[in-house]
């Protein structure tokens, strides 16, 4: 499998990020520590439950008697997570002994959560202040449109329908390194891009949340107080009505781009408005850990190189558009054809200066391919035909068939004496490419060329 | 053919001495132009067609098809109504491609004449369309099918009691045609029979045993079934011609539908034929007789079935169907013996009704009907004759025949079919065909010429009920050697370029690899196909295998065909292009390509076709039989050479029957080393010194001669362009032949194939799982 360059990386990765200080504020946040220690790896989850009602330090000596000698890479895991959420303290005392404990804001908090109960972070809105709540179903189709055309946005398309209020810069930095934004030249897609495109809508999701708060600083924004809403937020309840007058000030501005990646609905009523969470939202902190939500996929690859999408969406046919060429839009059908020009189309945007980084288009393609297989062809093995497979990878051989070799040429040669004796120090040094013994020329590879001088140089005295 | 007197240009073979001419130079030309006509239709972005507006049904999930503004419909093979919109669609519309899950279809106005032919009416087949469709039909189809049928299926040829009539439901259509000057010229008016109109009424049966019945409610199968009323003329008999011109879509614009009320002539006597009891006709060809059948009457038309699913047994049960005295024309004097066997075979014709009149065979049938099987040659040959023949074709010209059966429609140029035709007097025509695609555009001219399109199967449906063999399609690639590819790019060698990728070293080594590995470990039978002369008879006497080409005589061929179908020790023949078609040789399933002509589909679907047979059990054959591929079609190609671009568009007719070429970039196995010919370079340039040296001409596409005609008798054989029978190789061909006969009793070959997975090669090991 090719190196994948941009994975949706754990949120909680990016949360072990951030300095201590901000680390250790957010614990004071009760859902924070709730969805942290959701977000734990099953031994370290145990640890943290373990060690809830423990005030005093535990030596590492006995916590690594709690395992089993063969789990101790696991405990290792644990604990080193455990540190860099500093969820742990380490300390080291005088005897060279190791004991560790538990984070006390987060342990007083999860203690009351177990006394009390879980609380909502904030009330529902009562029904007859906002009428008729949108119903699951409209809910989701709603979340799934804010993002679809979020992302023909995105890249930049002629699809999409209407702006966003995401500011155009804020856009500019989602854009970075999805796009090439060449002067005088039309943004493409790089690599990078293509892949995202390609990825299931978690993982698309985690990657811009990631962006968008990283990015917050530049905006004025502590990136923890984004975190903390973001995970506060997904202890909403799905469907349910929130008094905005309830969010902070960097919050209500923070939701209204929340609004148009589809995680909330906002509405308003005479008087107050409010938000709605969608799916995406109350599923943050529930997918950190793993992030593949089976969808139905609906691509039909045939022998003849055919395409058939049974999608009525927009970002479909122009994913599609990447690799294939559409022939057909049909109200629920998208029909096209895989081409040896519409797959060099696909390469072409990843082509970068650096031609040795190996193209992983393909397999990106392929596995979009078969990780979307309609569930007609989806059980047959292999869902995309091994014909259509192969030749892809064939075509994608045929790029590949020059190889450069930086190279320096020589002629003028004083003598034939001097001419051999430079092909064969050449070929001593296995730098001989190529020579013409008829005109006497003879090139080398760049890295001969230093000796290779300095040989001619002695020839000549 | 072709043996003619000298200085006398053969007008009947022009077009395909052309065809041969233009692929000679390849690199002036692209070959063909047919071929562009369809890729227009596939080409897209720029013309991107957007129907996301059409308006989907509720129920759009139970329906199978989308049809789309500009003709193109796509069909759900996983549809529960599949097997019925399948059926429907075929009638009416052109197949453009049918893998496995999704078909797609084209309705032309030919489609369409078809349709209206074999008795759908124009509200029938709208209604039937909107009945299958997800979305609302789309306006400008529903006003193309009312265009293109508002003439068609109007006006139908009648031969009663030998008396042509044109026969019409709608009299003011008659009318219309008398007003031309000619038709109106060839009327006969009989006196009595004088209505308003002139016209004679008569009732005649509706359509009945059309297959839609599941798709139409009962009224609307009721008023297909009604008797209808007709109306008719009569026309003078030498005039046929003429009238049937002036209908055509260039003039009148009334193409004209030909049937024969067989059951009602009496003036023919009848023929003593019927289908023998073992004689099973399958579910699809049934159903194409039923299309011809439809009404009780016979109509004219093209039946499209792949090959080797049984095509003869159409033709023999159309024959006996009819009774009446029938000539079928075939390509070649060896088909026309596999035919004569054939109606032996399935009917129960008597030896003395049945003749063959071909250069070698002379024979006339006893009593006043019978079968006449000979070739299109022979027929439409406008020289002299020896006085034998000429008594015979007199025969055929003055007989009235019931059935004119024409096999392999495709290969036969237009031209011909006019001349046949005109000579021939025939009440109905029955093309059969494999592939109804031609590189020329004359496809169209057979619809008129012939009748339209009755039937087509679905190949992979063929495949799946186990009618025809599961062929595992692989393109090998073969790296062109160093000095070949040098001496390929040289501009001095433009003329010798096919006869250098064709004879590279390392496609020699891979054909040499796959013969042994099917002879030897599968104990297959092999065809190797070479359209160039030199290449075949290098490649032949280097293996020592037998060969067939252009010029070997009809008994030779027998002789080695003989062999290999029945010998333990010939397993693998080399054939020229003589073999593409009508040369049944069932025992073959495996076929070696190893040089073809440009980038023609219908060769490589007629080749493919020669293994098409189905061989074994049919519960093996079924989907999930044991064995899932038991024929292989291999297709070798010199990489970065014109023929990887020829191959890509060759393939594409099997592609679009749903065939998928496996491409293989490893054969022969790096390992094989002085296993194979051409190991040691010297060998390797000892050979290209030996395709350099070789004349233009002899390195050149085999001038392909028809088959001995008459005239071969009075003439000497005169042979273009293949150098190898002038200076002997012929004989040669043949000793090499009886080489192999001695290497008899060495007997590697069982002949129990070893089907044992672990004997097999590892190239296929992994398909088989």
């Amino acid at each position: 499998m090719p190196q994948v360059k941009i994975i949706a990386k754990n949120f909680m990765d990016m949360v072990a990020s951030l300095p201590a200080m901000k680390l250790d504020n957010l614990y004071s946040n009760a859902f924070i520590c709730e969805a942290i220690l959701r977000s734990l790896p099953p031994l370290a989850k145990k640890y943290v439950l373990q060690m809830l009602c423990i005030e005093a330090p535990v030596s590492a000596k006995s916590m690594e008697e709690w395992v089993l000698a063969d789990g101790s890479t696991k405990h290792k895991v644990a604990i080193d997570r455990l540190l860099q959420l500093r969820l742990l303290t380490e300390n080291v005392d005088r005897k060279r002994e190791t004991t560790y404990r538990l984070n006390p804001v987060l342990q007083s908090n999860l203690q009351k959560l177990l006394v009390c109960g879980e609380v909502l972070p904030r009330e529902p809105m009562p029904t007859n202040v906002i009428g008729k709540l949108p119903s699951l179903e409209n809910l989701e189709d709603f979340a799934v449109e804010q993002w679809e055309c979020f992302l023909l946005q995105l890249i930049n398309s002629s699809q999409a329908e209407r702006p966003s209020n995401i500011s155009s810069s804020t856009m500019k930095v989602f854009q970075r390194g999805l796009l090439s934004q060449r002067e005088k030249e039309a943004p493409r897609l790089t690599e990078s891009g293509f892949q995202f495109l390609l990825m299931d809508t978690n993982a698309q999701l985690w990657y811009i949340i990631r962006e968008y708060i990283s990015n917050s600083e530049e905006r004025g924004i502590d990136p923890s107080d984004l975190i903390s809403f973001l995970l506060e937020l997904s202890f909403h309840v799905t469907g349910e009505a929130y008094n905005i007058n309830s969010l902070t000030e960097v919050q209500s501005s923070t939701i209204k781009d929340l609004a148009d990646l589809g995680l909330v609905k906002l509405q308003q009523g005479r008087k107050e408005s409010w938000f709605i969470p969608t799916k995406l939202a109350t599923n943050l902190s529930m997918s950190l850990t793993d992030s593949s939500s089976r969808k139905q996929g609906f691509v039909v690859v045939e022998t003849n190189f055919r395409l058939y999408a049974y999608s009525t969406s927009k970002l479909h046919c122009e994913i599609l558009r990447l690799f294939a060429r559409v022939e057909y839009q049909l109200p629920n059908l998208i029909v096209g054809a895989i081409t040896k020009e519409s797959l060099y189309n696909a390469f072409e945007n990843g082509i970068t200066a650096d031609q040795a980084s190996c193209i992983p288009w393909l397999f990106y393609i392929i596995s979009f391919l078969q990780q979307n297989a309609h569930p007609r062809v989806s059980e047959r093995i292999p869902s995309v035909p091994e014909n259509v497979t192969d030749q892809i990878r064939l075509w994608e051989a045929d790029l590949n068939r020059i190889e450069m070799n930086p190279a320096y040429l020589y002629d003028e040669f004083p003598s034939r004496e001097v001419f051999e004796s430079a092909c064969d120090f050449a070929r001593e040094w296995n730098g001989l490419l190529w020579e013409d013994s008829k005109k006497m020329r003879l090139m080398v590879k760049a890295e001969v060329h230093t000796n290779m001088r300095e040989f001619l140089r002695r020839a000549k005295q | 053919m072709g043996h003619g007197e000298k200085g006398r240009p053969h007008k009947k073979h022009k077009s395909s001495a052309k065809e041969e001419q233009r692929s000679t130079f390849v690199e002036d030309d692209d070959g063909y132009f047919g071929d562009e006509v369809d890729d227009d239709l596939r080409d897209g972005e720029g013309k991107k067609r957007d129907f996301s507006k059409l308006e989907l049904k509720p129920d759009h999930a139970n329906r199978p098809l989308w049809a789309c503004a500009d003709g193109r419909i796509f069909l759900e093979t996983f549809s529960p109504l599949y097997k019925q919109a399948y059926d429907f669609l075929i009638a009416i519309a052109e197949p453009v491609c049918r893998p496995e899950s999704m078909h797609e279809y084209n309705l032309t106005p030919h489609s369409l004449y078809a349709a209206v032919s074999v008795g759908l009416e124009t509200e029938t087949i709208i209604a039937v369309l909107n009945k299958l469709s997800k979305t609302k039909l789309p306006k400008e189809m529903i006003d193309f099918i009312h265009g293109s049928t508002a003439n068609y299926g109007k006006v139908k040829l009648v031969l009663k009691k030998n008396r042509y009539f044109v026969e019409s439901p709608f009299p003011e259509v008659l009318k219309n045609l008398l007003k031309d000057e000619v038709i109106s010229r060839a009327r006969i008016t009989s006196e009595g029979l004088q209505g308003n109109d002139g016209f004679t009424i008569s009732k005649s049966m509706g359509e009945m045993g059309n297959s839609h019945d599941g798709l139409l409610n009962e009224a609307e199968l009721a008023a297909a079934a009604e008797e209808k009323e007709t109306h008719s003329f009569e026309i003078d008999p030498s005039q046929v011609e003429n009238v049937k011109q002036r209908c055509l879509p260039n003039a009148l614009n009334y193409p004209m539908l030909e049937e024969y009320d067989f059951r009602n002539d009496t003036v023919n006597p009848d023929l003593d034929m019927e289908l023998k009891p073992q004689a099973q006709p399958r579910p699809y060809q049934e159903k194409s007789l039923s299309k011809m059948f439809g009404n009780g009457r016979a109509r004219s038309g093209i039946i499209v079935l792949p090959c080797g699913a049984g095509k003869s047994l159409v033709g023999v049960s159309a024959a006996s169907r009819i009774k009446k005295s029938c000539l079928c024309l075939a390509t070649n004097a060896v088909s026309v013996d596999q035919w004569a066997f054939q109606f032996k075979l399935w009917s129960t014709i008597r030896e003395d009704q049945i003749c063959r009149f071909t250069s070698d065979s002379k024979e006339r049938f006893r009593g006043n009907a019978g079968v006449v099987v000979t070739t299109y040659n022979m027929v439409a040959f406008g020289g002299k004759r020896s006085e034998e023949s000429e008594k015979i074709i007199e025969e055929i010209r003055n007989r009235e025949w019931g059935l004119l059966l024409m096999d392999e429609v495709h290969v036969v140029p237009a031209h011909m079919f006019r001349k046949v035709i005109s000579i021939t007097k025939s009440h109905c025509k029955l093309g059969l065909t494999a592939t109804l695609v031609r590189e020329d555009e004359r496809i169209t001219d057979l619809n008129f010429l012939i009748g339209p399109k009755l039937y087509e199967a679905n190949w992979l449906d063929l495949v799946k009920g186990g009618f025809i063999a599961n062929v595992q399609c692989a393109e090998v690639w073969c790296p062109m050697t160093k000095e070949f590819f040098a001496e390929y790019l040289k501009k001095e060698n433009s003329k010798k370029k096919q006869a250098l990728y064709v004879m590279n070293p390392n496609k020699f080594r891979a054909c040499e690899f796959l013969i042994r590995f099917h002879e030897q470990q599968r104990g297959d039978k092999i065809i190797v196909f070479a359209d160039n002369l030199f290449a075949l008879t290098e490649y032949a006497m280097k293996l020592r295998k037998p060969m067939i080409y252009g010029a070997t005589s009809h008994v030779e061929r027998t002789k080695i065909l003989e062999a290999f179908k029945t010998s333990r020790d010939v397993n693998t023949i080399f054939l020229s292009k003589v073999g593409d078609n009508s040369i049944d040789i069932p025992e073959a399933n495996v076929i070696i390509q190893i040089s073809s002509h440009a980038g023609s589909r219908r060769q490589e679907a007629q080749r493919l076709g020669r293994i098409l047979r189905a061989k074994g059990k049919l519960q093996d054959r079924m989907a999930g039989g044991k064995e899932e591929y038991n024929a292989f079609f291999y297709s070798l190609v010199s990489t970065d050479t014109q023929e990887m671009y020829y191959s890509t568009k060759r393939q594409q007719f099997l592609i679009d029957q749903g065939y998928s070429f496996k491409v293989i970039t490893s054969l022969p196995p790096p390992d094989s080393g002085p296993d194979l010919s051409y190991h040691r370079l010297e060998d390797q340039l000892s050979l290209l010194s030996k395709v350099l040296s070789a004349g233009d001409d002899a390195v050149g596409l085999e001038q392909l001669e028809e088959d001995a005609d008459d005239i071969a008798l009075h003439k000497g054989r005169r042979s273009m362009g293949s150098m190898s029978a002038m200076s002997g190789a012929n004989g040669m061909v043949y000793m090499e032949y009886r080489t192999g006969r001695k290497l008899a009793g060495q007997g590697q070959i069982k002949s129990n194939k070893p089907k044992d997975p672990a004997k097999r090669h590892f190239l296929f090991k992994r398909r088989y799982g």
